[in-house]
């Protein structure tokens, strides 16, 4: 039988359109689908199963489609693209996915053949050994097997996001949804309405069921609908776009295709995901029908009754001149009427309902046509190589009549598309009447219109629509008049799977097409013990492929139901999870992808960093310098090597604008500060400063950093880069909710400097050369003083303190003069070879000095005692953060770990960061006993001024094992033997700090 | 002030603005110490924005303000206006001047190309004149103050190169 045309306003059959598939050239009009090309070319079969290579073609007409999935290779190609959505283009290659050597002959079809042994749970129950069978044999052999289409090999897309804030949005433009617009134009309300096709009018446009309304035709009636919700003031209209997502708090997530039916442009966004906050959620986006197992129900040839009136009318194709039609509902009723108005004939009719119930104009229909009705019959089964040739009726009892023909519709009832609604997690019931399940009740401002919320009479819908809507401010009553061309009362007999005439073994009637979950596999799944709905939807994997059972999970329940001779209410639904439609990764992604990927900090020095050819870190967002490569060459550990050299022979310039500072001021800074930090403040010289540690309230080290103390209510406090926010936050949730009493305030400043550390042995000429007039002797600026001093139109200042061992100092730059400061910085220092360092170097030149790093040296489980940092706790404070923990049993037992230093007997063995210490000198190979394990390297370098390695650790009991012998246990199990000391290897006394 | 972006219905414009975080209890005394010294009487409401020729004054949280010159001035004198208002032992003036970046946008279309880089609602009925925002804009922690016909945007000058590209890159799709 061949597929006809049939003239269709919606396809444009001027513009003939070639695209191939599988290599092979067709034609089809703009405006048609895959699907809907291929069907114009008699096209039937499009893939093979996913686990049992099946031959599959199309089964429906839109985004429930399980069977008819394709790649399209001329795109970015995605896999699984559903031909009844995708729209075709010129030149557009399209191949089908899961088969090899090709479509028509694939060998993975030799699985239907093992098909008895392939029963639910086989993968759980068969590929249970031998150990390690399952990551090397069975994982590769089964993932080249079975599966859907082939994932992209470059991520290449381009997608933005886009985000609405309004006050309703109006989910399906079909005729609910359009007279909930028309309620809303003009209005105060800010509207989104949102439709998946690419125009509106969703069911008016696939059937003839609706004649006129209010008098006009209803294409008629549509444009005039459009045009005044396009030129109303409060309504915007997204087209090609699919809400995938209800969240909580009427958050709504939608995905729009900005290429249907084009080539997708390099440079454009070929997706958008529209992010919606809005009050109320209307729901008008109808119902899916669903399928009936049966022997053979997945056969090229099958499909959907409405999925074939929506071919007709939308794209103007007959799928088949003469299908079999077989339902148990009224729905069909527009089908029949369809073709025979075409001048086509259905082959015969098969109802499961009494004659009493169905409808008189069909039966009228069938007797005017003398179509061949069976009623009260069921379709068997269906048989054929490749496409359905044949279908078994069964009339009575057993009494099987075979009829020839290439297709068959079938209908099993409608479900309100309900996924949205469960999704915001509104509350369905079973309608027994209508066999659906449907809204009951919204768990947000969710309003559900038309068939969506079990409606299924055009008549009742500008009634529901005004009951409904009226709530809303400036609404009026519609008055809307329809005629109508379908059943008047919904009627429909519970048919889930119709008996097999004959047991066997590859006999298979499939509740969900897309994973190959069959009738008898559900059957198998409760008499294992899943009969709850979860439990045997995991078992089976029933109704978790793309399409997420949209035409069959019901039927699957319905099933189930009888397996357990329970009501469908009592067996329950599993919970529609988003997204509704595949999302593709690109899309959830937006820009933030590649150079966008992280948001990115840059000091005022940057663009010097990069023409000086600094190799960066990310330190938080901060890209820092991590060391200066000289030449092309040089890898990090000479670069490091040399700059560490070089700070400590003549001088070094680090970038530290990213340390964070903190501005602290109010009448009871003092108090705050001695609270906030360990260190006793009340003493402190104002313009001095003092190293000052931070505690939780666990008495844990939470940052440390610079306090300089202006007077007794001003204060700057400076931070680790990483600690800034943290630091500022645990200073306001202290001061606002702890000490709502002080009066104190404080402001991050870290963005107003730009900070400069110079250190080494000619810091304090450089800078008197580049501040003629500050005098930076050790007289009139000793160690930890500070100063403000003019620079320009600016003010600067400048803070003794290093970080290196070295004589040092802190200059503090507003970012505007900063790089300009620190190029003459480099230009009054060219006779002593100033080097610009960064933090590699700066974490050797520290760690040779034994200086710790927060969050390297320390975890989050050690104290200030266990750092040898006893010095900095304000004895006489009567209170500060951490106070009370410092003094609980396990903070002051002996044999915590503490913090040593560490140096290899043999001078040319290395450390590494992580290796743990250990008692014993030889470790068995294989370990088959536990080790005893003292502590671990937090730090280790090595020393190009010692000329050997230095490490730092962290190990129970250090300080009485200092000058004692330990082991560094390596990969290899081999053990190296290192001396435990004092944690200071270069200039212990301080001298060089303090000179 | 720098011309960064022009198209249909939206002008960007970076401005060299300086800009001082104010913090106090936002009292009578507060109000005639930062008046006397601008002419400006400090927003009451949160998020209320007030401003004249020279200033944008906002009340960003209960005892913060932020006060925008928007005519350049010397440093020394923002430093001097700072070290003014520090001299009140209960109040904190701190210099952002060159810490932060602004963006002048105007232009009829202005909410339609923000709405591809921020969740926030940009409706007048949520986002009246004279109000002000703190949100991400283009994921980057930003200042919004809706003045008569556009906005300015501030952020961190840290993600200036970051925020300009993502910005223009989004808005250009």
């Amino acid at each position: 039988m061949s597929a006809l045309n049939n003239k269709s306003p919606y396809v444009i059959d001027d513009q003939k359109i070639s695209f191939t598939f599988d290599g092979k050239k067709y034609f089809g009009f703009k405006g048609d689908t895959i699907a809907s090309a291929l069907l114009r070319n008699n096209i039937r079969l499009i893939g093979r199963s996913f686990k049992y290579h099946r031959p599959r073609g199309i089964y429906t007409c839109g985004i429930e489609e399980p069977n008819a999935l394709v790649q399209i290779p001329s795109e970015y190609n995605d896999p699984n693209i559903r031909a009844t959505v995708k729209q075709i283009y010129e030149g557009m290659v399209v191949e089908s996915q899961n088969r090899w050597p090709s479509l028509k002959n694939d060998i993975g079809s030799i699985n239907n053949l093992f098909s008895p042994l392939f029963s639910a749970g086989f993968y759980y129950k068969t590929f249970m050994g031998p150990k390690g069978f399952w990551k090397k044999v069975y994982e590769p052999l089964i993932r080249k097997t079975a599966g859907l289409g082939k994932p992209p090999k470059k991520f290449k897309s381009k997608s933005i996001h886009f985000y609405h804030n309004v006050d309703i949005v109006i989910v399906g433009a079909g005729l609910s949804g359009l007279l909930a617009a028309k309620k809303l134009v003009d209005t105060e309300h800010d509207v989104l309405l949102i439709e998946q096709d690419n125009f509106l009018g969703g069911i008016l446009k696939n059937t003839k069921k609706i004649k006129t309304i209010n008098g006009q035709k209803v294409n008629e009636w549509l444009k005039k609908t459009e045009t005044l919700i396009k030129n109303s003031k409060n309504i915007n209209v997204l087209k090609n776009t699919t809400v995938t997502t209800y969240n909580f708090s009427n958050h709504l997530v939608a995905l729009e295709d900005k290429s249907v039916g084009n080539l997708q442009e390099k440079n454009k966004p070929e997706l958008v995901l529209h992010k919606i906050r809005t009050k109320h959620a209307i729901l008008a986006n109808g119902h899916i029908e669903r399928f009936i197992s049966f022997r053979n129900n997945d056969l090229p040839g099958v499909m959907l009754a409405a999925s074939f009136e929506k071919y007709i009318h939308r794209y103007g194709v007959i799928p088949d001149n003469s299908p079999v039609i077989f339902t148990n509902n009224s729905s069909t009723f527009s089908l029949v009427k369809s073709l025979i108005d075409l001048g086509c004939k259905p082959q015969a009719y098969v109802d499961a309902r009494e004659k009493k119930q169905i409808e008189k104009k069909t039966l009228d229909l069938l007797d005017t046509h003398n179509i061949p009705a069976y009623i009260k019959s069921e379709i068997e089964g269906c048989d054929g190589k490749n496409k359905v040739e044949e279908v078994s009726v069964r009339a009575k009892k057993n009494n099987i009549t075979k009829i020839k023909t290439s297709m068959l519709c079938v209908s099993g009832g409608l479900n309100p598309d309900i996924h949205l609604f469960t999704q915001s997690r509104g509350l369905i019931k079973w309608d027994s009447t209508q066999l659906v399940f449907k809204p009951n009740s919204s768990f947000q401002n969710t309003i559900t219109l038309g068939s969506v919320s079990g409606n299924f009479s055009y008549k009742k819908t500008s009634e529901e629509v005004n009951k409904k809507l009226n709530f809303l401010e400036e609404t009026k009553n519609l008055e809307v008049k329809l005629d109508i061309n379908d059943f008047e009362k919904f009627n429909i007999k519970e048919l889930w799977e119709t008996k097999h005439a004959k047991k066997s073994l590859w006999s298979k009637s499939f509740a969900d097409l897309q994973n190959d979950v069959t009738t008898r596999d559900l059957k198998q799944a409760v008499l294992e013990g899943f009969d709850r709905i979860e439990h045997l939807k995991r078992f089976t994997t029933n109704s978790m492929g793309t399409d997420q059972g949209k035409i069959s999970s019901v039927n699957s329940l319905g099933i189930v139901s009888k397996i357990l001779k329970k009501n469908i209410s009592e067996v329950g639904t599993t919970i529609y999870r988003p997204p509704y439609t595949p999302v593709s990764f690109s899309a959830i992604a937006g820009r933030s992808t590649y150079k966008f990927y992280d948001p990115e900090r840059k000091t005022p020095i940057h663009p010097w960093h990069v023409n000086n050819n600094a190799v960066f870190e990310d330190v938080g967002q901060w890209k820092r310098p991590w060391y200066f490569k000289k030449h092309d060459g040089e890898t990090m550990y000479e670069a490091v090597q040399r700059e560490s050299k070089q700070v400590r022979r003549t001088a070094g310039i680090l970038d530290g604008t990213t340390l964070g500072k903190i501005e602290i001021k109010g009448k009871d800074a003092l108090t705050f500060m001695n609270l906030v930090y360990t260190n006793d403040f009340s003493k402190t010289k104002p313009m001095s400063g003092k190293y000052a540690l931070m505690l939780g309230e666990d008495g844990m080290v939470k940052d440390d950093g610079i306090v300089c103390k202006i007077n007794d209510q001003h204060f700057i406090a400076t931070t680790t880069t990483g600690g800034a926010m943290n630091v500022l936050s645990h200073m306001e949730e202290y001061a606002q909710t702890e000490w709502p009493n002080l009066n104190v305030y404080m402001n991050s400043v870290t963005e107003q400097f730009a900070t400069f550390n110079i250190s080494g042995p000619k810091s304090r000429i450089i800078l008197s050369r580049v501040f003629s007039d500050i005098d930076f002797s050790n007289e009139k600026f000793p160690f930890m003083t500070f100063n403000k001093f003019n620079y320009l139109e600016t003010e600067i200042r400048i803070l003794r303190a290093s970080f290196t061992g070295e004589i040092g100092y802190e200059v503090y730059v507003p970012p505007k003069y900063a790089l300009a400061l620190w190029e003459k910085i480099f230009y009054y220092s060219k006779d002593f070879d100033l080097v610009p360092y960064g933090t590699e170097t700066m974490h050797l030149l520290r760690a040779e000095k034994g200086y710790i790093i927060v969050g390297q040296d320390t975890d989050g489980t050690v104290t200030p005692i266990d750092l040898n940092l006893n010095w900095m706790i304000g004895k006489n404070k009567k209170d500060f953060i951490g106070k009370r923990s410092l003094i609980r049993s396990d903070i002051v037992k002996e044999n915590r770990k503490q913090l040593v230093g560490i140096l290899p007997l043999n001078k040319s063995e290395n450390i590494e960061e992580g290796q743990h210490i250990i008692e014993s000198e030889t470790l068995s190979t294989p370990i088959r006993k536990p080790v005893k394990m003292l502590g671990h390297i937090t730090s280790s370098y090595y020393s190009p001024t010692l000329d050997h390695c230095v490490a730092m650790a962290l190990i129970k009991e250090g300080r009485k094992l200092i000058g004692g012998k330990a082991f560094v246990s390596t990969p290899n199990l081999k053990t190296i033997p290192v001396q435990i000391v004092k944690p200071a290897f270069v200039d212990p006394k301080n001298e060089k700090l303090l000179s | 002030m720098t011309k960064l972006f022009s198209t249909e219905g939206m002008d960007v414009v970076q401005k060299d603005l300086q800009q001082v975080i104010l913090r106090g209890k936002g009292d009578e005394q507060f109000a005639q110490v930062i008046n006397k010294e601008i002419s400006l009487l400090p927003p009451s409401d949160n998020l209320r924005v007030v401003n004249n020729d020279e200033f944008i004054f906002a009340k960003q949280s209960f005892d913060q303000w932020c006060l925008i010159s928007l005519k350049e001035q010397s440093h020394k004198d923002i430093l001097k206006l700072v070290s003014i208002i520090n001299a009140n032992e209960e109040m904190l003036a701190s210099d952002y001047s060159y810490g932060q970046v602004y963006f002048e946008i105007t232009g009829n279309n202005k909410n339609y190309y923000l709405n591809k880089l921020t969740h926030f609602d940009f409706r007048p009925k949520k986002f009246p004149v004279l109000t002000m925002a703190q949100t991400l804009v283009a994921r980057i922690d930003c200042s919004i103050y809706h003045l008569q016909d556009k906005y300015v945007i501030s952020c961190n000058s840290s993600f200036e190169d970051y925020f300009k590209d993502r910005f223009l890159d989004t808005i250009s799709l």
